[in-house]
């Protein structure tokens, strides 16, 4: 039954990759829905698209053994934070709201992005699997970053949760209570950029803000104080991620829609639960 | 209308000495000087975009002036936080947040969002809620509260760390009727407490009548600063209803 477990080392790969990406996607997620963030993760993933374009572009890996590691995939993590950091100092210094911030930089992105493989001498790669996700690109370093990833985002978030969860309540008042929130909000997005970044192998660029939207709003119409929502959440990412992943072998169908889909019936439950109860919630 | 009294302390709470604001490189208040001593209620009325609310940014550190300097107990906005309250209007926030009335104060008293909630930490939130006759609403989510009730828990909110200075955003705008007049009886509270100054931006005469000890109107400067018998006096009104400002009531 378990055949493919034993059998198949990608999906051993893919499975605890994905179960990890689900957990961080849906740990963040709830600052990015009670925050009403959801274009900014958009916008995010399209500007991996921009970071993973440009890594295809210099393409590394071919110029030096000692940078045969650094993939396209790597080159996203520092492109994809700079636009980050740029949308939120564009949105806090008041030059723009989030909404047109976010919608500028997102196009730029994705321009450079197309420009960056029109200008590319050669083949570019499996581009549709960092547009549609492919489980059989996980590799163990990409295990490994995820771990990595987790401890570091975990890590923080053990220490800010608590401030970084009044800010999301309000910030004028969180400011009052003498927390930065300027400098949270570059952690928030710093840690978004690269668990966006991260998650583009498994899921792809265009579903993957769904990672950080669905579980966390699930989560919500599930109720319970911010805290819970979290864990909620979070139980809501892995086994959904799991589940859609192992589905995706079986019935063999693009993992990155199997996953979505299966969080998608996660949420239609919960919703559909919570409308039979009369305990529905504004999400 | 409140009665004109002497503050015991004199202790001067908030001092605005020729502050110029601009929004946007658009300068909407200049010249503005008075100062609020301990135990006074202040009102800031004026018309819409007159820079009132501007002005409670002001001094709770959001926006900085271009010129002159705002003092809360000698230091700066920003350095004075903690002993500022602060209710913003019910607008203002996200009242879908999942969260309950006792997490929300316990949030202020501590600086960051609880978890767990120590029982010493609920029995001092218990006892602001109580202040604001919201103790029943304690564990209800703030989604299920009315507007009056969510401005009254707000309330809670901002005395809970004993602040010496309250700042009011028209915190009775959007809320229905009843819910005003609990409100308006809870600032007439406060307006009669010797330790606690408040600044209140309202449109409301029915609130100002209830709290304001000091009225001062706002239209891109100080248009008159006063007690509220002068400014309302039937000499003053008449002088204003025709197009000039009252006499002998000047920005001080």
């Amino acid at each position: 039954m378990m055949s493919w477990w034993t059998d198949y080392e990608f999906m051993r790969n893919a499975l605890m990759a994905g179960a990890l990406v689900g957990l961080l996607c849906a740990v963040l997620g709830v600052f990015v829905v009670q925050r009403n963030m959801a274009f900014f993760g958009e916008g995010l993933a399209h500007a991996a698209f921009g970071g993973v374009a440009l890594g295809l572009l210099i393409d590394l890996a071919s110029r030096s053994p000692a940078l045969a590691w650094v993939k396209p995939i790597w080159v996203a993590f520092p492109f994809c934070i700079v636009v980050a950091w740029g949308i939120g100092w564009v949105r806090n210094r008041g030059f723009a709201t989030e909404g047109t911030a976010v919608g500028v930089f997102f196009s730029v992105s994705v321009a450079l992005g197309i420009l960056f493989i029109h200008v590319k001498d050669g083949p570019v790669g499996d581009l549709e699997g960092y547009l549609f996700g492919n489980i059989l690109a996980v590799r163990r370093i990409d295990v490994y970053a995820a771990l990595v990833l987790t401890v570091i985002v975990g890590g923080i978030l053990a220490v800010t949760w608590k401030r970084m969860a009044y800010i999301a309540f309000d910030r004028d008042l969180a400011k009052l209570s003498g927390i930065p929130v300027e400098r949270y909000d570059y952690l928030l997005l710093t840690m978004m950029a690269c668990v966006i970044v991260l998650s583009v192998r498994t899921v792809g660029v265009l579903l993957v803000s769904s990672f950080l939207i669905i579980p966390a709003a699930t989560a919500r119409i599930l109720g319970g104080s911010l805290f819970a929502m979290t864990i909620k959440a979070t139980a809501v990412g892995v086994a959904c991620s799991a589940f859609g992943l192992v589905l995706s072998f079986y019935v063999d169908v693009p993992s990155g829609a199997t996953v979505i889909l299966t969080l998608a019936a996660g949420f239609t439950l919960a919703l559909a639960t919570s409308a039979v109860r009369g305990t529905r919630v504004e999400i | 209308m409140i009665e004109p009294r002497v503050h015991p302390s004199g202790e001067r709470v908030l001092e605005v000495e020729n502050v110029e604001v601009a929004v946007a490189g658009k300068t909407i208040l200049r010249d503005v000087n008075f100062h609020v001593v301990r135990g006074e209620f202040l009102c800031l009325l004026g018309p819409n975009g007159s820079g009132k609310s501007t002005l409670l940014k002001c001094f709770l550190g959001f926006v900085q002036p271009v010129r002159g300097t705002i003092r809360i107990f000698g230091d700066t906005p920003e350095r004075a936080r903690r002993r500022l309250g602060y209710l913003p209007q019910l607008k203002e926030f996200d009242r879908s947040f999942p969260a309950t009335s006792v997490e929300l104060v316990v949030a202020s008293l501590r600086g960051e969002w609880p978890i767990r909630i120590a029982n010493d930490e609920r029995d001092k939130a218990l006892a602001a809620l109580k202040k604001v006759k919201a103790e029943k609403l304690a564990d209800k989510p703030l989604r299920g509260l009315s507007g009056g009730e969510t401005q009254r828990v707000f309330l809670a909110r901002a005395l809970v760390t004993d602040p010496d200075l309250l700042l009011l955003d028209e915190p009775a705008a959007g809320v229905d009727a009843a819910g005003r007049e609990d409100l308006y009886g809870l600032l007439h509270e406060i307006a009669h407490c010797d330790h606690l100054a408040a600044v209140m931006v309202t449109h409301s005469v029915a609130a100002m009548d209830r709290t304001a000890e000091k009225i001062a109107f706002i239209d891109g400067t100080v248009r008159a600063f006063g007690l509220p018998q002068e400014l309302f006096s039937d000499a003053n009104l008449l002088a204003r209803l025709g197009g000039h400002g009252p006499d002998g009531i000047a920005p001080k």
